[in-house]
């Protein structure tokens, strides 16, 4: 053999094993340090913002956490957001004023400025009295995820999330690369519930995207009859004189590092006497500057134009309350990695809120606008330790009006194999708003406080099954209470600070995700605290808040029964609540027991119908027609709405993509 | 009776539910200890290259499906001890999480000594460890090398895997 060969032959065999022993090693660089995750681990591992600007995973973020995808929601038929929110634990519907829906949360209510609620970033929580008004007002069809605090936000979020968090991304903001269209339709037997409908467009660049979708509905608040608390009115029929109308149209725009949103929101709803208008514009500038590997700067500017709560008239549409509240913010966040462990944000954030009375010009105490300036300073530090990962941070909000609150939180958590835990102790305030101020009993508000204990130990008994249980302990002072008395000219409104509130409970969730089958289980349980000193919430020798219930289970299942066809019914079982239905003989409001209700809901649905993207779905809402009313929070002078029956919901929905 | 029919049946519940959980993955763990074995070369190997760990991990069982494979023309062989008394001749000591306390004492059990030491706590390079692992952001595994404790012990590396490292001292 020629001396070359040989020498080519050893040359080669060398570079082989060497190439060999070097693919043997490159081999090692991608090799994950855990075991495969299961479809359950694929969500519960996800990065989740809202509980912490220091992306933790579901089980160790330092939040109660409940994460609801589009799967999700698109199986369960979902016709609205009060229906995803009944499956959520701690989570209710209530009955604000006028027909008008709100949050109620581990057995408080908790509309008035105590639940912030955002929808691709933007909060819903209007100027005036930091309410948000649900019922058929959010596209739930168009929504990628929802993440939710079971909690409070305030150290993160401000005055506007005391008691919780609901962070809503849509598809259009957040995965869609293409067109989309879906209509929902909802039928009683004597009714049209509603009908509602969108289209979204995106384009996704490494550069350059940008996302527009619109959403329009029409729908009633329920389809049965009704009688005033003070029966001064005859039986009416609901589905006849009461409306809950959504628009909402939504753009955002990417280029590099900078970012634009804006949004339109509009919801019409209405009481057989009165309607109610909220009217909401924002527009959201911000930039993300990386300085260098470890420190991020993003300023942002935002602007938000709304008149809400507009009320008057259903008959002749002659309004008798319409103001216009403004809030122009600019905001300076920076996070700062001290080191792979170590990881820090501040923000700095500057508000001016104005409120402009847009009828006779005196509705702020005489003058046409009220003017507050808030300056805020935030700070969390996350300390990620083998034993623990230790999130410390606080809020400091100062008001022209109201003064400063200061408001720490301090978390720990870790998920060490099968187990997770979190302590989580936070203090969080509710900011007294422009008509908190505005009507302020003898003009002296302060900003309502909570300390809030948590607790919760999960345990993944296999990779499709995770367990969990928390309990809370929620304590608010100077609660802001509304009060009224008077009719007509004599009727007189104000806010003031009652002395304590709140409300302890456990919740229980176990998730079950199978190739073919999932299952969420959830207990709840809360009561009211003993000391309660807020009259219009107490139910006189119960630990239970007028219009909640101390229980609720919900089971919400999934079965594919084909690789396109699904079948989810879901269930909701909720204990006796008391109500104020009726009035005695002297025109006093009286409580009565409303009984235990069990809500049944099926859905079928099939994927890819014809062609691939379209989407199919029929099913039936409240199948036994259990119909359980939508009682009011407080003793504020309204029955509670009667449950809607019965409603046959259809739903399509069809997507292109487009060519990458 | 019944309480140890209780208890067998907690047990067997554990039992399944540790087996089937997304947990630690040891399989890579001892893959990454054969393959620092491979790139590796050691003054003292006799026909036996003895990878020892100390204190209970699960490691250990997965190392022992590698026992008796041949790295390097060196016999794989694999012990585990609770006591430093008990590290024999192993040319590997693979200090368990549980045991990280003991660093110290094993490191002057061993000095001077051509014994790599490879932890499973993240950090232990720094107090005197040959290798110690660490999961990365995207929960990879990787390690991190002593390379001035490696040269006092007179252990070799490859470049090849000095390469691989989240980071050398």
């Amino acid at each position: 053999m020629p001396k070359i060969f040989r020498s080519v032959i050893v040359l080669s065999l060398f570079i082989s094993t060497t190439s060999s022993f070097c693919q043997d090693l490159d081999s090692l660089l991608n090799l994950n340090a855990f075991t495969q995750e299961s479809e359950l681990q694929k969500i519960l591992n996800k990065n989740v913002a809202v509980s912490s600007k220091n992306g933790l995973t579901t089980r160790e973020t330092p939040g109660i956490i409940t994460l609801i995808t589009s799967e999700e929601i698109q199986n369960s038929g979902a016709r609205d957001l009060t229906d995803v929110l009944r499956l959520v634990p701690g989570f209710d519907v209530m009955q604000d004023l006028q027909f008008v829906m709100g949050i109620g949360l581990r057995g408080s209510w908790a509309n008035e400025g105590k639940v912030l609620v955002m929808m691709d970033g933007q909060p819903f929580n209007e100027l005036l009295y930091q309410t948000v008004a649900i019922g058929n007002r959010f596209p739930v069809d168009a929504i990628e995820r929802i993440e939710i605090i079971r909690g409070p936000g305030s150290a993160i979020y401000g005055g506007s999330a005391e008691y919780g968090v609901i962070n809503i991304i849509t598809k259009a903001a957040e995965s869609l690369d293409g067109v989309a269209v879906y209509g929902l339709g909802g039928f009683h037997a004597n009714a049209v519930g509603r009908t509602n409908g969108g289209v979204m467009a995106a384009r996704r660049g490494e550069n350059f995207s940008w996302d527009i979708s619109a959403f329009k509905g029409n729908g009633i608040v329920s389809d049965q009859q009704y009688h005033d608390l003070y029966q001064s009115n005859g039986e009416e029929d609901l589905s006849k004189v009461t409306r809950a109308d959504p628009m909402n149209i939504n753009a955002g725009l990417k280029l590099g590092n900078l970012s634009f949103r804006s949004m339109y929101d509009q919801f019409e709803t209405s009481d057989p006497v009165t309607f109610v208008s909220n009217k909401n514009f924002y527009a959201d500038l911000q930039y993300t500057l990386k300085v260098n590997d470890k420190l991020q700067l993003v300023p942002q500017v935002k602007y938000y134009n709304q008149i809400p709560w507009t009320f008057g008239s259903r008959e002749s549409g002659e309004k008798d309350f319409s103001a216009r509240a403004t809030r122009l913010l600019t905001q300076l966040d920076a996070m700062y990695d001290f080191s792979r462990k170590v990881h820090g944000t501040f923000g700095l954030v500057y508000f001016q809120d104005q409120g402009t009375d847009l009828l006779a010009g005196d509705l702020f105490n005489g003058n046409k606008t009220l003017k507050l300036n808030n300056f805020a300073f935030f700070a969390e530090g996350l300390f990620k330790h083998r034993l623990a990962n230790a999130t410390v941070g606080f809020r400091y909000e100062k008001n022209n009006r109201y003064g400063a609150a200061f408001v720490p939180r301090i978390a720990l958590t870790k998920k060490i194999q099968n187990l997770h835990f979190k302590l989580l102790y936070s203090q969080a305030f509710r900011a007294p708003s422009l008509q908190n101020i505005n009507i302020a009993l003898d003009g002296v508000i302060k900003p309502e406080k909570s300390n809030v204990f948590e607790i919760e130990v999960g345990y993944q008994f296999t990779p499709e099954m995770l367990l969990s249980v928390n309990a809370f302990s929620i304590n608010t002072r100077n609660v802001l209470v509304y009060g009224s008395e008077g009719e007509g000219d004599d009727f007189s409104e104000w806010y003031e600070n009652s002395a304590k509130s709140g409300s302890n409970g456990v919740e229980v969730v176990y998730s079950i995700r199978k190739k073919v089958w999932y299952a969420h289980l959830t207990y709840s349980y809360s009561q009211s605290i003993k000391d309660n000193t807020v009259a219009t919430y107490e139910v006189p020798d119960q630990r239970q808040y007028v219009g909640f219930p101390k229980n609720k289970i919900t089971l919400n299942t999934n079965f594919n029964l084909t690789s396109k066809l699904t079948f989810n019914p879901t269930f909701l079982y909720a204990s006796a609540r008391y109500a104020y239905t009726t009035i005695d003989v002297d025109d006093n409001p009286v409580l009565s027991k409303l009984d235990p209700y069990l809500m049944a809901n099926a859905f079928l649905n099939y994927r890819g119908l014809f062609v691939p993207g379209l989407n199919v779905g029929v099913g039936v809402y409240d199948v036994a027609n259990a119909k359980p009313g939508i009682a009011q929070a407080y003793n504020g002078g309204y029955a509670p709405i009667p449950g809607r029956s019965r409603e046959y919901v259809v739903k399509i929905n069809y997507q292109i993509n487009f060519k990458k | 009776m019944k309480c140890f029919k209780l208890s067998f049946m907690m047990l067997a519940l554990y039992c399944s539910v540790t087996a089937y959980s997304q947990t630690t993955n040891y399989q890579v763990y001892a893959l990454f200890v054969v393959n620092i074995a491979k790139y590796s070369s050691f003054p003292n190997v006799s026909s036996d290259l003895q990878v020892t760990v100390y204190g209970k991990s699960k490691v250990y069982d997965e190392l022992m499906k590698q026992s008796g494979k041949n790295v390097n023309g060196h016999s794989l062989k694999v012990t585990q001890a609770e006591d430093i008394t008990d590290l024999g001749q192993a040319q590997i000591i693979y200090l368990a999480d549980g045991k990280s306390a003991s660093l110290d004492d094993i490191l002057k059990a061993t000095e001077g000594k051509p014994i790599m030491i490879i932890c499973e706590r993240e950090g232990l390079h720094k107090k005197g460890a040959g290798f110690s692992f660490i999961v990365t952001e995207n929960s990879t595994l990787r390690f991190d090398i002593n390379n001035t404790e490696l040269e006092k012990r007179q252990i070799k590396i490859s470049k090849n895997l000095s390469t691989l490292a989240n980071s050398t001292i």
